[in-house]
């Protein structure tokens, strides 16, 4: 695809406005924290709940773009970031850990994503895998290991519904959304979240790199704990541990990417 | 552990399938389809040994670096795969790495690159049984960078990527005979835009059910020849799998060296 010189209708950026390599946070609110890692980050747009700051590492240009909550509002901001010609996406967020052993500040590095949602049916049959792509993956993997945060690869569930989740039991459906749940949780899925399966999915249809790195916290329901160890949980929650393993992911893509040309 | 498979352990008994028991086949294991390769893959094992053959399901086992490996055969398609799958976790395996062959699904592949597979279409019934449609089959990341190191390092011609598992092999080669022919070619069409590289029907189910067991699972496949390729001129077929089993061989020494590393041995 050529690079579109339009202004994009609901990023409002043009093409040279962002780098190629995009950290997607879900919280415009968490633009600003993201922008502070990078060198010579400035404001370049905001509208609806998508927000975009573009700055360098190691003097490459990376941008932090918000995706708003949920599927619908991400893919349109993947589709108006790869109109303007970025080629590399990590989802940077929060999220619940789904399985047992995980510490609270642990990240999460998606290598694939359960569809669970209703967006990407829109571009692909549901029997098509939203699966990221293995540099980023190793790239993520390798930041977390270099700033010393303990990293788990696995599936994330990305869900449309965030209170089908915490609070399925008074859902109309909620048999159906607790066997689901169970399904996931045997199947080896590690964290729960709203946006990595369509990313990952646009990324494959229009042969670009995707990725994501979770915030994991742990779930009472699934890691039993006393109030007290909550409390302590809960200040080990620093999102940075996620921000920061995203920013490593990419300096290492960079250095990759130059080596190779 | 369920109550079953505990039973199975502690009595060392014989797989109602594969006819082989705890012991029989190494932690890493090659799955062929087709039992008629088997011999083919033994042969680059060290002091290789037939196991057992009943139905579809060969066995061989021998060693790599002085660590057990086997090759097991799955028959065609998802159903047998399972079977399979299931028995050598009961009995101990860990590492499943599908080789075979397939078709090209993207312009610039010939017949002869290879396909290293990070994920799978489950565009078959059998993982239905196990998990919601939702939930990808996906690679092991270990497996796949085993196997793109080793294609590397053998200087090989590979593309990393989704594979189509389909259940009906006449269905994807003559889909216009089917009476569903218009979805089969629609969604053909879809697999090929959303970036598949191969065609093939075993590795949905290795993935999902390596996915469930917490076990490791991934796959190559030889390019045979690729009805989507943009040079007609360059894609006569081939069957020649001699490059393709290398890379496999390599790929699970990568790995044992890695455990070995990794005090996973």
């Amino acid at each position: 695809m050529v690079p579109s010189e339009e202004l994009q209708e609901h990023t409002r950026i043009k093409t040279g406005d962002v780098g190629r390599y995009v950290l997607l946070p879900g919280d415009p609110g968490r633009v600003e924290k993201m922008a502070a890692y990078l060198d010579n980050a400035h404001f370049v747009a905001y509208n609806r709940e998508i927000k975009t700051y573009t700055g360098t590492l190691l003097g490459e240009k990376v941008s932090i773009v918000s995706t708003g909550m949920g599927c619908p509002s991400a893919a349109i901001t993947v589709e108006e970031l790869i109109k303007v010609g970025c080629d590399t996406f990590i989802r940077v967020g929060t999220s619940g850990a789904m399985q047992p052993g995980i510490k609270t500040g642990d990240v999460a590095v998606v290598t694939a994503a359960i569809r669970d949602e209703g967006t990407t049916l829109h571009y692909l049959p549901p029997e098509f895998p939203a699966v990221a792509d293995v540099d980023v993956v190793t790239a993520l993997a390798e930041g977390a290991r270099s700033l010393g945060i303990t990293s788990h690869l696995g599936i994330s569930q990305s869900k449309d519904s965030f209170y089908g989740e915490v609070e399925p039991e008074r859902m109309p459906v909620a048999s159906r959304l607790q066997e689901r749940w169970a399904a996931w949780c045997a199947g080896g899925a590690i964290c729960s979240e709203m946006e990595a399966a369509v990313i990952l999915i646009l990324a494959s249809i229009h042969r670009k790199r995707a990725g994501g790195v979770m915030l994991l916290y742990a779930v009472p329901g699934v890691t039993p704990m006393t109030e007290e160890e909550k409390r302590q949980e809960q200040s080990a929650a620093r999102i940075e541990n996620a921000i920061e393993v995203a920013i490593e992911g990419v300096k290492v893509l960079i250095q990759r990417d130059r080596a190779q040309g | 552990m369920s109550d079953t498979k505990a039973k199975i352990l502690e009595s060392n008994e014989l797989m109602h399938h594969l006819q082989c028991k705890r012991g029989d086949v190494g932690r890493y294991v090659l799955l062929p389809g087709d039992p008629g390769r088997c011999e083919k893959v033994a042969e680059l094992f060290d002091s290789p040994k037939f196991i057992a053959y009943n139905r579809e399901l060969k066995t061989y086992t021998g060693t790599l670096l002085g660590e057990k490996v086997s090759v097991v055969s799955t028959g065609m398609g998802c159903p047998s795969t399972a079977i399979a799958v299931e028995e050598l976790n009961m009995i101990g395996a860990d590492t499943f790495i599908r080789i075979g062959t397939s078709g090209g699904m993207q312009p610039y592949q010939r017949p002869g690159d290879l396909a290293i597979l990070t994920g799978a279409i489950r565009d078959e019934g059998t993982t239905l049984h196990y998990m919601p449609i939702e939930f990808p089959a996906v690679a092991d990341t270990e497996v796949v960078c085993a196997l793109r190191d080793a294609a590397k390092k053998l200087g090989q011609r590979y593309q990393l990527g989704v594979s189509q598992t389909k259940d009906s092999f006449y269905g994807q080669h003559e889909p216009e005979r089917m009476p569903v022919a218009k979805r089969l070619e629609e969604r053909w069409k879809a697999w090929c835009e959303g970036g598949a590289i191969c065609s093939e029907m075993e590795a949905a189910s290795i993935f999902v059910l390596s996915s469930i067991f917490r076990k490791r699972a991934g796959g190559i496949m030889l390019v045979c020849a690729n009805q989507e390729t943009d040079d007609p001129n360059d894609n006569t077929p081939t069957d020649d799998v001699t490059d393709m089993l290398a890379v496999a061989v390599e790929a699970i020494k990568i790995l044992i060296q890695q455990d070995r590393a990794n005090g996973k041995i």
